[in-house]
């Protein structure tokens, strides 16, 4: 505890003594307002920009904002930028963001999230034949429920994070029904109650997530993604559908207001090269959401192993 | 006299002969006409891009006027928010508890001063003042607009027209359906949480200032002009005096319904407040924690409600309180200062909640393993043979894997004989609208909700309105659900309509049945009294983690989701009914020999039968609103519509689907309304 108080204190002061060896010239000290999600990898990723950010002078404010909501938000400098936006889970919002020319998508964050169906370790023994996708073809009834049957069921994203399984089950020719669970909380519920309960469950879910630091969850493996399945039927596995390979990897960027890169060159800059791995960042999340390390600690760990990045950023930014 | 209580009956007969007809006509026809079954998507008009432009011109136009609105509401929140978060938690604890003390007497202040500390201990006091400060600018904004707009509708009747569906769907529309809207008009913040607490919160202060002037009677009036009163003082030392018992109703509800918005305007975020723990800790599926946070909200509703009551009352008694206001402040004063001498010398620092989270956490999941069997049996029971049914119809419900036995075309022909055998004995015995009814009643249960044409729908609901009001509400039904075609929400509206007619179903036989009980049995009374209130103000985003941990995402989570918000009006209503029939009737109910049964079904429920017609009225309410939250466990329908709209960022398409769950709403009141009127 007094060491942690400690560590802190020293952090502060050694970031303070930084600080003012850094002021950005002629820059706006009007504080930059980075978005605060209701994730732990987006709060992290936050924290981490906000740092550095801090460590180069500028002022910094961290908002709670709504995932949605803040896209509107960034369009007038109510937030200045937000770090974390999974395209394949904000659906329109993104592009109309974009579209309207007061947002800009300042580069790839890095992460390559995988989203595809996953079932807990214990179902291997009900369904033989997992990871292999084909092995769902025979097991139908192992996941089925009342609402399903004699299909079986599988736990979709909610409607509003978009997604292409009614297609993709239709294209596999696998006896699924895609049941929408509504909500992020309703997937972790689902999650949950399969492990605690011990009950089959196929669900459509993504990673880095906290809850793979807590639960044995496996991807299913799904035929290959190739270019032009999702439009052309003879690509992929069945030469008479489209949507019959794996999904896409998509990609996780980083937006910021648009007058940004002119009131702040330099955090501009530092934001467009801000990067973090899957691994880094699941081993923070580990650390917050399975040690109970607070996040300052946390990021306090990434800065320390990873000083040559960052100061190689901090550099390029000036 | 003879003739005009039959006019109703034969215009019942009419409407649902007709229904009947055009439902048995389009079950024949509908493997020829596909747009009977389906309505087709080129009939639909572009309505959602039409409201789109819409607002894009009105923010053309007026967004200084909003943006300044805005900064003019933010401010006097942040000044709140800091003054408050800058006074240790001690000493506002001591204010809190002095001004319970002086509103409600010693049980209040000890209610106040144990709610403020779990509010300390549970680590939530920094997000809690936060949320007062919304609350604090919010309820005096929409009462002061309540008390408006409830006294220009008691002035003017043409503006009363006016304003009652506006009212109606400030109240009914779900808050996510106008969510963009807002956030393009008054830019990203708290102001918009505040903006939609706001219409949320004016319409029961509007409605019961209204209703309370109303009732103030005409000889009062009269007196008041004799008396030489001017119209100015006439309504302050009259009228205003004589509504204050309606206007404290108002002012409770007006809390009720700040707080219950509190978690909605934490969507948006900006402002770490208390229903930002509760979504967070949703988003995690941490029971545990939403609901210690949830609890809060409750806390605070209960402790605002009673002290601005306390006050209210002893202002309307004109009772002199034993010690004057200014000593008074003097000792409350005294008190927090010593409170702040206190936290000078105690640690400083938010309490952790003693790991109590955890364990309902543990507690919940350990229950959910025990009971698994028994509440999966259940599930599927009430699928099976309940949610099915209703949604989709014996047609295709019946099958191996459900029923046990395929629905061949000789069992379907055997449905129909018997339908047709049951509807000629009721003919026979009740007259022919009962035998229509049950034809109709028959026809529904063979195609459910999602398979009913929807000419034979829009036929049978107008012709309940029909039935009810005449053709005036017969139109507001073919009205509603020809826009609702027109807009193309016609399945999601119906996936809606059957979810929320299940829900109602139970919470009638159950809540009804659980209001006699507690009419009958003081004790079963001042228990299920607390179970309630949580229920009501608890925020339902709580409810929904339990409920997929013990039945999974699906229909039926959403089902008891909606009931478990919808149960409490019907309790609440049946008893008070039941517990308000005269002593008299049952005295002359047993002196006839009733028995017990006979003295329930044959007197008291027929004299509580308006109450109990009002409970079923809110539970419908209560359910519509609940939509666009059982969305998030996985039901589809108008409440799901709003969170495409809202990812979509697509304006129009949310106040639509808004709008349709509004319509309906106003609907069925109004059916209800009439049918009470006409007795």
């Amino acid at each position: 505890m007094t060491t942690g108080t400690l560590n802190t204190l020293a952090a502060a002061a050694l970031g303070a003594v930084l600080a003012t060896g850094a002021v950005a010239e002629a820059e706006s000290d009007d504080p930059i307002k980075l978005t605060i999600n209701e994730w732990t990898g987006q709060v992290l990723t936050t924290h981490i920009a906000g740092e550095l950010l801090g460590k180069m002078g500028y002022n910094v404010e961290y908002v709670t904002a709504g995932y949605f909501p803040q896209m509107t938000a960034l369009q007038d400098n109510t937030v200045t930028a937000a770090l974390e936006i999974w395209t394949t889970n904000i659906a329109d919002a993104y592009d109309i963001a974009i579209g309207s020319g007061n947002v800009t998508d300042i580069g790839s964050l890095g992460l390559v999230p995988l989203e595809t169906w996953f079932y807990p370790a214990h179902v291997e023994e009900l369904c033989p034949g997992l990871p292999d996708w084909e092995a769902l073809k025979n097991c139908p009834q192992v996941f089925a429920s009342a609402e399903t049957i004699p299909q079986g069921r599988l736990v979709d994203y909610p409607a509003d994070w978009g997604t292409s399984n009614r297609d993709r089950l239709i294209g596999l020719e696998l006896p699924f029904t895609s049941i929408p669970a509504g909500s992020e909380g309703a997937l972790v519920a689902e999650i949950k109650t399969a492990f605690t309960r011990e009950t089959p469950l196929l669900v459509m879910f993504y990673s880095p997530h906290w809850i793979f630091s807590e639960f044995d969850l496996r991807a299913v493996t799904l035929p290959p993604h190739e270019e032009g399945c999702t439009d052309d039927p003879s690509v992929g596995v069945n030469p008479n559908a489209t949507y019959d390979c794996d999904f896409k990897r998509g990609d996780v960027r980083k937006v910021a207001w648009a007058g940004m890169a002119e009131k702040w060159p330099g955090a501009h800059k530092l934001l467009g090269a801000l990067e973090i791995s899957n691994d880094q960042q699941i081993d923070l999340i580990n650390m917050v959401d399975q040690q109970g390390k607070s996040v300052d600690d946390a990021v306090a760990h990434w800065l320390a192993e990873n000083e040559t990045t960052w100061q190689g950023w901090i550099d390029a930014a000036k | 006299m003879a003739e005009a209580a039959h006019t109703p009956n034969r215009r019942a007969l009419i409407g649902f002969a007709t229904a009947a007809a055009l439902a048995v006509a389009c079950l024949m026809l509908r493997s020829d006409l596909p747009w009977l079954k389906a309505y087709p998507a080129q009939w639909t008009l572009a309505f959602s891009a039409w409201i789109n432009l819409a607002i894009g011109a009105l923010l053309e136009i007026a967004s200084p006027l909003f943006r300044a609105l805005s900064t003019f509401l933010d401010w006097p929140m942040r000044m709140i928010r800091d003054g408050l978060q800058a006074i240790p938690w001690l000493v506002l604890t001591a204010g809190f508890v002095a001004v319970a003390l002086r509103a409600g007497g010693l049980p209040l202040a000890l209610f106040s001063a144990v709610a403020c500390v779990y509010i300390q201990v549970s680590g939530y006091w920094a997000e809690s003042l936060n949320s007062l400060a919304l609350v604090a600018v919010a309820f005096p904004l929409s009462v002061l607009a309540g008390l408006l707009i409830g006294i220009a509708m008691n002035k003017s009747r043409r503006l009363a027209a006016f304003l009652t569906p506006m009212l109606d769907f400030m109240q009914t529309a779900p808050a996510f359906a106008y969510l963009v809207p807002l956030i393009v008009l008054f830019g990203f913040g708290p102001v918009v949480g505040l903006i939609a607490s706001a219409i949320y919160a004016i319409p029961p202060m509007a409605r019961n200032t209204r209703l309370g002037l109303d009732m103030v009677s005409p000889e009062l009036h009269e007196v008041a002009a004799m008396t030489g009163c001017s119209p100015v003082k006439r309504f302050w030392l009259v009228e205003m005096p004589t509504a204050l018992p309606q206007l404290l109703v108002g002012l409770n509800q007006t809390i009720m319904a700040v707080l219950s918005m509190v978690v909605f305007a934490a969507i948006i975020g900006g402002f770490e407040d208390i229903g930002w723990e509760v979504l967070r800790s949703m988003r995690r599926a941490q029971f545990g924690e939403s609901l210690m946070a949830g609890i809060i909200i409750t806390l605070i509703a209960i402790m605002l409600d009673r002290i601005t009551r306390g006050f209210a009352l002893k202002a309307r008694t004109h009772s002199k309180p034993a010690m004057p206001l200014g000593r008074y402040a003097g000792f409350a004063a005294a008190a927090m200062a010593l409170a702040a001498l206190a936290s000078l010398i105690l640690p400083e620092g938010a309490g952790s909640g003693f790991g109590m989270s955890e364990r309902i956490n543990a507690a919940v999941a350990d229950l959910s393993v025990a009971v698994g069997t028994t509440t999966d049996a259940l599930k599927n029971n009430a699928i099976y043979f309940f949610l099915l049914p209703i949604r989709i119809g014996l047609e295709q419900t019946i099958s191996p894997f459900t029923w046990g036995f395929a629905f061949s075309p000789a069992l379907k022909t055997g449905y129909w004989i018997a339908l047709a055998l049951l509807a000629s004995a009721v003919a026979l015995r009740k007259g022919p609208l009962a035998a229509t009814i049950t034809l109709l009643a028959g026809l529904f249960l063979y195609t459910g909700t999602s398979g009913m044409p929807w000419p034979a729908t829009i036929a049978l609901a107008s012709a309940i309105g029909y039935w009810a009001g005449g053709a005036r509400i017969a139109a507001l039904w073919a009205g509603t659900l020809a826009m609702i075609l027109l807009t193309g929400l016609w399945t999601p509206a119906m996936f809606s309509v059957y979810i929320c007619l299940s829900a109602i179903l139970i919470c009638v036989a159950l809540g009804g049945a659980i209001g006699v009980l507690a009419a009958q049995s003081d004790a079963v009374s001042a228990l299920i009294r607390p179970i309630l209130d949580l229920l009501q103000t608890i925020p339902p985003f709580v409810l929904l983690i339990p409920v997929v941990m013990f039945f999974q995402v699906g229909d039926f989570s959403a089902f008891l989701a909606i009931i478990s918000y919808a149960i409490a009006p019907m309790i609440r209503y049946t008893e008070g009914g039941l517990r308000a029939v005269p002593p008299t009737k049952i005295e002359a109910g047993l002196t006839a020999g009733c028995t017990p049964m006979q003295l329930l079904f044959l007197v008291k429920l027929p004299t509580a039968q308006r109450q109990i017609a009002l409970g079923i009225n809110q539970s419908i309410m209560y359910g519509l609103a609940m939509l666009a939250v059982a969305a998030l466990v996985g039901s589809r329908g108008l409440g799901q519509e709003v969170y495409v709209a809202l990812g979509k960022a697509d304006a129009g398409l949310g106040i639509m689907a808004g709008c349709a769950i509004a319509a309906i709403a106003i609907c069925v009141d109004r059916t209800f309304v009439s049918a009470l009127e006409r007795g």
